[in-house]
């Protein structure tokens, strides 16, 4: 039997359990598997070690108490634990946030919203040539994204493998472990501004002088010896841009040139689930407050915490004390903080309660959402009854 | 005593995913930065050394490690709780900091969990 790896957006299905060995998954996976057990979140309030039935009721009594509430997270549960978790906020006309608003949300609104050209991996896998890495090292994010999907293996219609069928460009800031692979059939390129590489394909495309003219020059034309071409965006790529419409721009004047897609590189296993729930029931793929029936920057949870517009927080299966900057992440002590969480985080080491859960695709099953959007049902090592859809339910039954 | 623990050095932090120094259960965190052996070279610190990381007013300690990975300017921070204690959202994953060799031990997470809600 296989089973999901849960630790990344490229939901790997293939790792097995034999003998008690974890089979096929990365380091971070492996360990996922291998130390589900340990620092597990117990339940509490304010400091004091209570039974889960009691955390789930002081958490209702508050929630029933709060005048604005944001619910903030839930990229590590399943799409039917979202699903849940949008409910609650709109039964309590709360805020609903999670981390792609300050992750790669702007880059899966615009594939939702068709402004960027998508596919799927197992196509990049079988037809794709040039594969771009822009801001991204899967060497550590993404551990197994290459030998699974992009550059190693031996494609249907690309049966020669990184030897010859693929041609790999990395672009980042820094030489990479992942740039460092750009040697035969491949390219990198170091920016010190990804706007300034954005604007040299514009230029050569329209046969002007450019700062990386010979680089985009290159790219172009090697995308012209295939019908599949991608660009993998990560983290830098998100905070390397000023402008995301330009590079939108960019990505449809380049398929005049030659097909080319976007695929999301990086985050959470279900952030795209979480964003693809949210924008089904509003239209919108994070940043939304059901009181004011609109997405919007001032509903970002990092924008709520510092304008003092909550007075509590839900927080599911994330760790903003460990991903945000102080600034916002040190407002957390202005406001009630619930965390449901399986793990013992840092953020649920300043809750004033915490409902522990269940770890997605080991302990409670249900589907997530690849990076390319492909749904990935979860398989179960050991069922845990008081999971995210239980507490979830319980609270909103309690209210 | 070594000359280079009276300077203070400009570096050119970049923050990015590092698999190897956590863990998966949220219970270990290493306090390191990893910096480009040229960088190190010139700015008098080795491998090993405990360096003080100053930027945004707030400032960690964190045990040096050497990269070829990290830029030739600065060094890497693991994306977590070290590096976002320092950060801001105009320099969220690319920011300028001080660096200075220092005293005593790496700084824990506890110290930051501490600082966030004292």
């Amino acid at each position: 039997m296989s089973f999901v790896c849960p630790g990344c957006s490229c939901l790997c299905d293939d790792i097995e359990i034999v003998d008690g060995r974890i089979l096929h998954a990365c380091r971070r996976g492996e360990e996922i598997f291998e130390k589900y057990k340990e620092n597990r979140a117990k339940p509490m309030v304010k400091g004091k070690e209570v039974d889960i039935d009691s955390a789930i009721e002081e958490a209702t009594e508050v929630l029933k108490d709060s005048k604005n509430t944001v619910i903030y997270g839930m990229d590590t549960t399943t799409v039917e634990a979202q699903q849940l978790g949008i409910e609650l906020a709109e039964k309590l006309n709360a805020y609903i946030d999670d981390n792609s608003s300050f992750c790669l949300g702007e880059f899966v609104e615009a594939i939702l919203r068709k402004e960027l050209p998508t596919t799927t991996l197992e196509d990049v896998r079988d037809r794709a040539y040039v594969m771009v890495y822009w801001g991204a090292n899967p060497f550590h994010s993404l551990s197994r994204h290459m030998s699974r999907y992009s550059y190693y293996p031996r494609g249907a219609k690309r049966p020669r493998g990184y030897e010859e069928d693929r041609f790999l460009v990395v672009v980042d800031v820094r030489r990479s472990e992942t740039a460092k692979l750009a040697k035969k059939n491949a390219k990198f390129i170091q920016v010190d501004n990804d706007d300034e590489l954005v604007d040299s394909f514009f230029k050569v495309m329209e046969g002007k002088a450019a700062k990386y003219a010979k680089e985009a020059g290159i790219i172009l034309n090697e995308m012209k010896k295939s019908d599949l071409n991608v660009i993998f965006g990560g983290l830098g790529l998100k905070y390397g841009l000023k402008d995301l419409g330009k590079f939108v721009e960019m990505v449809r004047k380049m398929n005049e040139v030659a097909p080319l897609y976007f695929i999301p590189a990086g985050f959470h296993a279900n952030m795209r689930g979480f964003n693809e729930t949210l924008f089904e029931k509003t239209g919108y793929v994070n940043k939304y407050s059901f009181k004011d029936g609109k997405g919007d920057v001032d509903f970002a949870f990092t924008s709520l915490l510092q304008n003092g517009k909550v007075d509590t927080a839900v927080i599911i299966g994330t760790d903003p004390v460990s991903s945000l900057p102080y600034d916002v992440a040190s407002k957390l002590k202005e406001v009630k903080t619930i965390v449901i969480d399986p793990r013992m985080s840092p953020t649920a080491r300043v809750a004033d309660i915490i409902i522990p859960s269940a770890v997605s695709g080991i302990e409670m099953g249900g589907t997530m959402v690849r990076s390319d959007g492909a749904r990935i049902k979860l398989e179960v090592i050991e069922e845990r009854d008081v999971n995210d859809i239980y507490i979830l339910k319980k609270i909103e039954e309690g209210l | 005593m070594r000359f280079s623990k009276f300077l203070k050095v400009e570096a050119e932090i970049v923050v990015a995913r590092y698999a190897l120094v956590s863990d998966e259960t949220k219970s270990r965190f290493e306090p390191v930065i990893f910096f480009h052996p040229e960088f190190a070279k010139r700015s008098g610190v080795k491998e090993g050394d405990v360096v003080e990381v100053e930027a945004n007013g707030r400032a960690v300690k964190l045990k040096v490690k050497l990269s070829e990975s990290a830029p030739e300017s600065g060094g890497i921070i693991p994306n977590g709780i070290f590096a976002s204690y320092l950060t801001n959202f105009d320099g969220f994953k690319r920011f300028k900091a001080n660096i200075e060799v220092a005293e005593g031990e790496p700084s824990s997470v506890g110290e930051i969990i501490e600082r966030v809600k004292p």
